[in-house]
């Protein structure tokens, strides 16, 4: 078969990382090529490169034959490249055709495109694509899988080579996930060739023909799908055995210090639940499950239609963040750098922030004690730093988190709402936030973790919760922990 | 050397204060002496008074364009407290200082019914302010205060050019800065300013604190109108129009950036005071009023791109210094 995608030695280097280490592989003419591996392995690096984003320092891409070894974003459009991001670029107010041919010229004069072809055009590529939506609908009336065919359909429009897909999946609904699988057999039918992203093994086994591995900023494998088990998949990915990735803690679990009795709000979610003490209860579930809810609601911040939460036996005033505070929960949110630290201040100023209140005599604040706090955090989780006069900003993601806990546990939290605790931080730091997680759970604290990455979930948790759709699907204990039962368990799908 | 440097960045305002007052100093043999000095601050002070106010509200990242007429209306209610009605003196200045406070109050509050950033809700509020100081006064200027009022913007003690208004300018300012360097209220002002919703989930009343600052300017705001009339000795519907841009501009060249978070009460007297050193420079040079507007707006707009081109460069060092590191 014809190669129509041809990566050649690449490398890409920013100062003190190799983010992409003589990087080779290619695409076949109208085939599905799974791209994995663990987060900062290089697969957004190499998009970037592909899509013209961004230069390599040296090597070349080959696309339909032509060399080129700097692409643009308009020459690799003009190429055949086409990208779905994972998060949806559409213009809300604007319709399904205006959004297909966003920035395109379709006839017209100088001024005015020619709206009819526009949407003759739109209509045709929808039909196509076999999805039967009228294209004048403005883009927010669309559900998050139709806005993701739009997308699909906007990438392909310009005689498409090669469509790179990344995390298709992770933002619509499982229902709808068998929908988008058939859109993409059917460009793999014309001949398109998909390059598809996705932390979700078993998709590859059901649409992939081949799949190539990253780690390290290194290409690893790449394997007819047919010819290898999921299990060789986990060890090329992350090197070495999945069980090595989480150290070991000591297990001692108390009494419940934390009970939610029928929470309700925004349509169906209501949830009972309870957390133990020395625990780390994993929460799983898919985008819109409604565990960044559930955290919010714990830690007072979003307040809940009706329910009660009891902390240590006592019922918790649930109207503010200030509430949760106040019982004892700390939320070390899913968004660093927008709900977790002042980026633009120093770590000084961070970490005894949400003690304030409790450090202050009559309103002014004992600044010893303050300092104190921030050497004594910084210390004791390890947070990398010339020094507490640093900028949070000028942190690593991994040092950022560090800063966000050390915040919380200043405050005398110790009932902990991690939502997705090593989002974007390497792999490196991640053991760091796990080991850090162990001392807490082992120093008696609790912990709620919310998480997308299995294997953290299966490797950290004591016990898992499923949500789908508001409600909890299951409860796994840690006998019963497996990614097939989560992902069940996640996309709703009952069977006893 | 470095650390000279560093000063002068982080006092950039005084520095600029001094320059512009030892070229004063030039070109008037009489600018260097204590009355002339004193004089000064007598003319500023209840603009810096409002600004402590002003300055709390840029701090915690918002901007506030209602403080002129603020001050007209409140002038111009006190005025007529005093000549229309009987009330005593002290009641009329305490009411006074309590509608500008419930002013204050009520950009917070229409801020969080309208979910809308403050300068727009303080434009909406300042024309209306415009209007009812207009159809109250019936467009007059209302004199005639009594003489036991005039005290507060024109009394003076222990030198015959130190003014009452000028040691109530130095108390507030002192307390203010202790307020945002020492107490936990500064610490979470500058919360809201650097970054508003970590600062709720930090536990930090954002509602609460929002009033709180709303309710300070107000009061800041109340006591200028109070020295303003005494001063003048009398109160119009646009006494005050204007104050906010010299406040605005003087706050901005006090080194408070348009996104908050930054910034100290120090600073800001020196940026007033370089406002009000240039408009009285330009004055004696002859030129008049409307061409200190023109002044006045391009120095407004200096500062602000300076702001702009500073969060930039922060931007890009802390990009590269984290390259650096990862």
């Amino acid at each position: 078969m014809a190669k129509v995608l041809e990566v050649k030695n690449v490398t890409k280097t920013y100062p003190g990382v190799v983010a992409l280490d003589n990087v080779s592989f290619d695409v076949e003419k109208g085939e599905i090529l799974a791209l994995i591996g663990e987060n900062g392995a290089g697969k957004s690096t190499v998009i970037k490169i592909i899509s013209g984003a961004i230069t390599p320092d040296s090597g070349t891409i080959a696309i339909d034959g032509k060399t080129y070894e700097k692409l643009t974003p308009a020459l690799a459009k003009e190429a055949g490249i086409g990208v779905v991001y994972q998060e949806l670029n559409l213009v809300p107010s604007l319709s399904i055709a205006e959004n297909i041919f966003l920035g395109d010229k379709v006839g017209g004069n100088r001024f005015l495109p020619d709206i009819k072809e526009m949407k003759a055009r739109a209509r045709e590529i929808m039909e196509d694509l076999g999805v039967r939506i009228d294209v004048n609908t403005q883009v927010q009336m669309l559900s998050t899988a139709q806005m993701q065919i739009v997308e699909i359909a906007k990438a392909v429009v310009k005689n498409c080579k090669v469509l790179i897909m990344d995390e298709p999946s992770a933002s619509i609904p499982m229902a709808e996930v068998g929908n988008m699988f058939r859109i993409v057999r059917r460009l793999k039918e014309k001949g398109v060739s998909v390059i598809y992203i996705s932390h979700r093994l078993e998709e590859l086994f059901e649409l992939c023909d081949r799949v190539t591995v990253f780690r390290d900023g290194q290409y690893v494998i790449t394997r007819k799908v047919s010819e290898i088990t999921k299990k060789d998949l986990i060890r090329y990915m992350i090197g070495r055995e999945l069980t090595e990735k989480f150290p070991a803690r000591k297990i001692q679990i108390g009494e419940p210090v934390l009970k939610v009795r029928d929470l309700t709000g925004n349509g169906d979610f209501h949830i009972n639940m309870e957390l133990h003490r020395g625990e780390i209860l994993g929460l799983a579930g898919l985008v819109g499950a409604g565990r960044t809810e559930l955290a919010k609601m714990l830690c007072g911040d979003v307040k809940p239609e009706s329910g009660e939460i009891f902390v240590r036996g006592k019922l918790m005033k649930a109207a503010s963040a200030a509430d949760g505070v106040e019982a004892g929960i700390g939320l070390v949110p899913e968004d660093r750098k927008q709900e977790g630290v002042f980026l633009e201040y120093t770590i000084e100023w961070n970490i005894p922030i949400m003690s304030m209140k409790r450090i202050s005599h009559m309103g002014v604040v004992n600044f010893k004690e303050a300092d104190r706090l921030t050497s004594h955090y910084v210390e004791t989780l390890g947070i990398k730093t010339p020094t507490v006069k640093q900028e949070v900003r000028n942190l690593s993601g991994g040092n950022q988190q560090k800063v966000v806990v050390a915040k919380v546990l200043a405050a005398d939290n110790d009932i902990l709402i991690f939502d997705e605790p090593t989002r974007g931080i390497d792999v490196g730091a991640k053991q760091e936030i796990y080991k850090l997680m162990n001392s807490l759970v082992e120093e008696g604290r609790s912990i709620l973790m919310i998480s997308s990455e299995m294997e953290e979930l299966l490797g950290m948790s004591d016990r898992i919760l499923v949500l789908h759709e508001g409600k909890i699907s299951g409860e796994l204990s840690k006998e019963e922990f497996s990614q097939d039962r989560v992902l069940e368990l996640a996309s709703g799908m009952v069977e006893e | 050397m470095s650390k000279v440097v560093d000063f002068c960045r982080r006092n950039l305002a005084w520095v600029l204060l001094m320059i512009i007052c030892i070229v004063f100093s030039f070109t008037s043999q009489n600018f260097f002496t204590l009355t002339n000095l004193l004089n000064i601050l007598n003319q500023n002070a209840y603009i810096i008074i409002c600004t402590y106010g002003i300055a709390l509200i840029m701090m915690s990242g918002g901007l506030d364009m209602a403080v002129g007429y603020q001050m007209s209306i409140c002038g111009v209610l006190c005025a007529l407290m005093l000549t229309q009605t009987g009330i005593p003196l002290v009641l009329a200045a305490v009411i006074t200082i309590l509608v500008s406070v419930g002013f204050g109050a009520l950009g917070t509050l229409l801020e969080q019914l309208l979910q809308l950033p403050r300068i727009f809700v303080s434009i909406g509020l300042s024309t209306v302010y415009q209007g009812v100081a207009y159809v109250i006064t019936n467009s007059k200027t209302i004199s005639g205060l009594p003489d036991s009022f005039k005290v507060i913007g024109q009394g003076t003690i222990f030198h015959p050019s130190l003014t009452y208004a000028t040691i109530l300018m130095a108390i507030g300012g002192i307390v203010m800065s202790f307020v945002m360097d020492r107490t936990y209220f500064g610490r979470y002002v500058f919360a809201l300013g650097g970054n508003e919703s970590a600062a709720r989930l930090a536990g930090i009343n954002v509602t609460r604190m929002k009033y709180a600052i709303g309710c300070i300017a107000g009061f800041f705001c109340g006591i200028g109108a109070l020295i303003l009339t005494s001063r003048v000795g009398a109160a119009a519907a646009g006494t005050a129009a204007g104050t906010e841009i010299t406040i605005l501009t003087g706050v901005l060249v006090g080194g408070v950036s348009v996104r908050g978070g930054d910034g100290k009460i120090a600073n800001c007297i020196a940026g007033v005071l370089i406002m009000g050193l240039l408009a009285n420079g330009m004055q004696l040079a002859g030129l008049n009023t409307y061409y200190q507007y023109i002044a006045k707006g391009a120095i407004m707009l200096l500062v602000m791109w300076f702001d702009a081109f500073q969060i930039k460069r922060r931007a890009i060092a802390a990009n590269k210094r984290k390259e650096a590191n990862a």
